[in-house]
């Protein structure tokens, strides 16, 4: 009907149910798809900004957290190796003093290499022997708990490296010895010889493992050595003892993994200058572990909490907002159900209008000559057929009243009706509606019963409308009753109204015509005997006065059209029918 | 049928209806009235200067001018004259509209001899 152009990528986009305005004519709209849609939209804005910022926030905290967790892992790493490093330093420091360059002569004769380690050994408890290996890499001295004296060290690696490069401290080893030690070797220059000599100072592992022991602190986990092979020079927690292989590869840096157990750990890993060996710090969970689960829970009790109160609101304001917006298209549907009745009402009222006017002068005409010849019958002398001839006279004039009650009550539908209000006393305005239609119900051997309240206060309205609407529903009365019957009138206060009940005990209308009963030209009288006018125009008539008309009916008992008037009409002129 | 006892009261019919005027003046005649007919608005105006009647019986609707407006030209120059609206045209507002122009009676048409000449009675006994 007034389908609106698109105009926007919304007017295609929405669906009928939200842009469409309410008509007579369309199935009108969908509530349950307008609320569905409404709420996902709302719930859609509520909360994806919340969500996008809660995600942004757990996400930089999470990082965050991790940062500074990796600064204090990296910090106590290089504090780490920095006490290892002093370590080796002065172990390295210790066994240079001893391989002082000139010494060699000295310390392969007699007893004096036996002196040195008894000298070390008196200091530092952890050298096992020592050696002095000459240029060839045969042992030349020897002293220690093994027999050693001898050996050939010329294709071994630590004695080419130390050769090489002066110092070399070598990875932790069982070798001849069976317990894991390591060792530190020394080359120096003999300045006499012009030799170079190496000494090799053994020293046992366990030293290396109780120095690691007392740097490991609370802080971490688990704290161990391992050498570029991946080897643990030390024992830990979690590989296992000295020896033991490390199962991941060794790369400097931080890195996090899951233990089997599950267990969140952050490895550390730090090389240690001039060895061969990498300091492994390990962290069982988050350092901040307590932060992030408060920081977890209040974010997760904040977002959800925010959501459910959104989903509540939106909710009930959906809830609310469609009701409204269904309550509207129903006000709307209801005017405009109305406006098209009163559009009917004009238009028949113009038709009527015409049919009356066109109808009511020739049987004017009919009516005058009738009564002229009427007239001069009765001046005639008697003559044949006179009788007949006035009979059928009498028969038309019945004829014109049959027809002029019909045009007339059509003009009465056709009246513009402005309304003149005066107090009314509506018992006496019954009774003068009632002697209107004696004679009918006389002839129709119809009586009535009057329970009218006597105290009846007067009612400010329009006289000739609430007659013509008591002449129609009483007449309708009349009608429905046929002959024999009793119709009751009644008129009581209700609520401030004055209530008017006019039952007859006719035979009833049935429920598939009720509703129907005050729609214009709707009629179940027989052809020619109704016009179907009667109800529709005491309906206009009664709501013009700001009263109200219902019926109750049951078939074979009766029909009851209980007719509300305003004390003070609440005029309603909106409706009056132009005809002119 | 005939009433000699009161006074002959002078009607003039002014109605287009021909066979309608015409067929009231027959029988309002042999009711012992004096009666005139006119059918146009101008040919009222002439007639009741002519001969000023009792009571004028006047339909609304006529070719040239309008019964509510020889209603109002009649008002300027006799205010007292006695006018009945006699009509088809059963509009209530142009009823009451010569009612404030000063006619005594509206009827509509058709309408029965006897209730017509208990208004013109009425009317004229008035005053």
């Amino acid at each position: 009907m007034n389908q609106a152009k698109a105009f926007t990528v919304f007017d295609k986009i929405l669906p009928h149910s939200i842009k469409a305005s309410i008509d007579l004519v369309s199935t009108g709209r969908s509530y349950k798809q307008l609320r569905i849609i409404l709420f996902t939209a709302m719930i859609c804005i509520a909360t994806g900004p919340l969500l996008m910022v809660g995600g942004l926030g757990y996400h930089y905290y999470s990082d965050l957290l991790l940062n500074s967790e990796q600064e204090q892992l990296e910090w106590k790493l290089g504090g780490k190796i920095k006490s290892i490093e002093q370590m080796i330093e002065s172990l390295m420091s210790v066994v240079q003093f001893a391989a002082r360059s000139d010494r060699y002569t000295e310390l392969i004769s007699a007893n004096n290499l036996e002196h040195l380690l008894v000298r070390l050994q008196r200091q530092y408890g952890f050298f096992a022997d020592l050696g002095v290996i000459d240029q060839t890499g045969k042992q030349q001295a020897y002293f220690g708990p093994y027999k050693l004296q001898g050996a050939d060290y010329s294709k071994e690696e630590w004695f080419t490296e130390a050769f090489e490069r002066g110092v070399y401290i070598s990875r932790v080893y069982t070798g001849y010895r069976e317990t894991p030690h390591f060792a530190i070797a020394v080359s120096n220059l003999d300045p006499i010889t012009r030799k170079v000599w190496v000494l090799r100072a053994t020293i046992d592992a366990a030293s290396l493992q109780q120095f690691i022991n007392t740097i490991k602190t609370n802080a971490s986990d688990d704290l161990f050595l391992v050498d570029d092979a991946g080897t643990l020079q030390t024992a830990s927690q979690y590989y296992g003892t000295t020896l033991s292989k490390y199962p991941s590869t060794v790369q400097v840096g931080i890195r996090h993994n899951l233990s089997e157990k599950g267990e969140n750990i952050s490895e550390a890993v730090g090389h240690i200058a001039n060895t061969p060996w990498s300091l492994v710090v390990l962290k069982k969970k988050y350092i901040h572990h307590e932060d992030w689960k408060n920081f977890q829970t209040r974010l997760f009790t904040i977002i959800s909490a925010c959501i459910l109160v959104g989903v509540l609101v939106v909710y009930s304001l959906v809830k609310m907002l469609t009701g409204l917006i269904k309550r509207t298209d129903e006000i709307q549907i209801a005017m405009l159900k109305e406006a098209e009745h009163t559009d009917k009402l004009a238009s028949i009222g113009r038709l009527a209008a015409g049919v009356g006017h066109e109808i009511n002068n020739p049987l004017a005409i009919i009516s005058q000559k009738a009564g002229l010849i009427e007239d001069l019958l009765l001046l005639s002398p008697e003559f044949e057929h006179k009788e007949v001839m006035q009979n059928n006279l009498e028969g038309i004039a019945k004829s014109v009243d049959r027809c002029k009650a019909i045009t007339h009550r059509l003009l009465g539908f056709a009246r513009r009706t402005e309304i003149h209000t005066e107090q009314i006393q509506l018992n006496e305005l019954i009774s003068e509606v009632l002697q209107f239609l004696e004679n009918a119900m006389l002839y129709n051997k119809i009586k009535v019963e009057l329970q009218l309240q006597e105290d009846l206060p007067q009612a400010v309205s329009d006289r000739l409308q609430l007659q013509q609407v008591f002449l129609n529903v009483i007449n309708n009365a009349i009608d429905a009753i046929g002959k024999d019957g009793l119709i009751s009138i009644a008129t009581h206060m209700v609520a401030g109204d004055i209530r008017v009940v006019i039952q007859d005990n006719g035979p009833g209308i049935d429920k598939t015509v009720l509703p129907h009963i005050f729609e214009p030209f709707y009629t179940t009288k027989e052809v020619g005997k109704g016009t179907g006018l009667g109800l529709s125009i005491t309906y206009g008539l009664i709501k013009k006065l700001g009263g109200d008309i219902t019926v109750r009916s049951q078939l074979g008992i009766g029909t009851a059209f209980t007719i509300t008037i305003p004390l003070h009409g609440d005029i309603n002129d909106r409706q009056s029918v132009k005809t002119d | 049928m005939t009433d000699n006892q009161s006074k002959q009261i002078k009607l003039l019919i002014a109605d287009d209806e021909l066979e309608f005027a015409s067929t009231l003046v027959t029988r309002l005649e042999l009711r012992n009235f004096q009666v005139t007919m006119v059918n146009t608005g101008q040919d009222t105006l002439l007639a009741v200067e002519r001969d000023l009647p009792d009571l004028l019986l006047l339909d609304l609707k006529m070719p040239d001018l309008d019964g509510l407006e020889v209603l109002a030209q009649l008002r300027e120059k006799h205010p007292d004259l006695k006018v009945i609206i006699l009509t088809g045209h059963g509009s209530f507002e142009a009823g009451r509209e010569g009612m404030e122009l000063g006619a005594c009676d509206y009827i509509m048409k058709p309408v029965d001899l006897n209730r017509l000449i208990e208004a013109v009675k009425l009317v004229c006994s008035d005053g």
